[in-house]
């Protein structure tokens, strides 16, 4: 099976496509019953508008593909190098093997909540518990390896056909005195400024 | 995540920002917390001999919420007596800053980090 969402490739909201294989057969559960449209997998009737909008979607996506992966992926690096160069900031994620769009950057010693305060007018996201209702960190960067406290420090951007380097250049700017403000009021930034190896402190959680 | 006022002044301007000497026999420190919770508040007061918190600074890693509650808290605790201090419930804090069901925690952790601090001067002082 492979799912399809337009909206994620600039298409309408509302509408998606998920292709089944033939042979060999896929068994599904219908999700929606009634007339037992679409063999059975799915009762109701389309909405032809929104399929064409889909489509065309996924027309402009692939004759754009090329040009606009090396675009994003240009302006992927550009924001990587544009902060890579202060202290304990970390690519989260293979460096070589990655969708050109999305970059996950951790920040150590600066919580990824507060960080997005600070970047109100960017599309940002964190891997931060404080932002996840049940105040678990991301799972996914869990599994990627990170700690949890790395976890709490990550923020991820997202990258896209109408972002432009100067949206790239202003980001980094924000993010530079943002993590910086954020640094001077952490405990954990002092601590290792003066030396203290965080993983050997003794904490008490609450 | 939508933050009432009163977080954000404390997020823009956090009063009491900085460190105290923690070998003072005068100074006490509450560090509470865990990296691993995404949530750690370093907060120090310097009493006189009278009790009385003459000067609160605080750190803090966390939300926005968590730096709000402690930015209030060594407002708070500026001149009071430490049996004062150390009874500023954390429900307090909430209500000041509106703070979210979500966000309560914060404040609780506001509340255990002057306890420790109020705990650890009276240690030193042998009181």
């Amino acid at each position: 099976m492979m799912s399809f969402s337009a909206h994620k490739i600039y298409g309408p909201k509302g509408i998606g496509a998920l292709f089944v294989r033939r042979k060999p057969r896929v068994r599904i559960e219908a999700q929606m019953h009634g007339g037992g449209h679409e063999r059975g997998m799915r009762s109701g009737t389309l909405p032809t508008h929104q399929i064409v909008g889909m489509g065309h979607a996924f027309k402009i996506g692939f004759e754009t593909l090329a040009a606009e992966n090396t675009r994003i992926e240009a302006l992927r690096t550009r924001l990587w190098e544009g902060v890579t160069d202060m202290d304990e900031v970390h690519l989260n994620g293979s460096e070589h093997q990655h969708v050109p769009g999305i970059v996950n950057i951790s920040f150590a010693f600066v919580e990824g909540e507060s960080l997005m305060m600070s970047l109100r007018d960017l599309a940002v996201s964190s891997g931060s518990a404080c932002t996840s209702a049940s105040l678990e960190p991301s799972y996914v960067l869990r599994a990627l390896g990170l700690n949890d406290e790395m976890a709490h420090s990550s923020i991820r951007f997202s990258i896209g056909r109408y972002t432009t380097e100067a949206d790239i250049d202003a980001a980094i700017a924000q993010v530079r005195v943002a993590v910086e403000k954020l640094r001077l009021l952490s405990p954990l930034w002092d601590m290792f400024k003066a030396g203290i190896d965080l993983s050997t402190v003794q904490w008490s959680a609450h | 995540m939508a933050y009432s006022e009163k977080v954000l002044d404390h997020y823009e301007n956090p009063r009491n920002v900085g460190q105290l000497d923690e070998n003072s026999k005068n100074v006490g420190t509450g560090m509470v917390g865990a990296p691993a919770c995404g949530d750690v508040m370093r907060l120090q007061i310097r009493v006189n001999d009278q009790g009385i918190i003459e000067d609160a600074k605080f750190k803090t890693y966390g939300c926005g919420s968590a730096i709000a509650s402690s930015s209030l808290l060594t407002e708070w605790v500026k001149g009071k007596h430490l049996d004062d201090a150390e009874k500023i419930k954390n429900t307090e804090i909430a209500e000041e800053l509106a703070l979210p069901p979500v966000k309560i925690h914060c404040s609780v952790l506001a509340e255990d980090a002057i306890k420790t601090a109020v705990r650890d001067v009276r240690a030193k002082q042998g009181s």
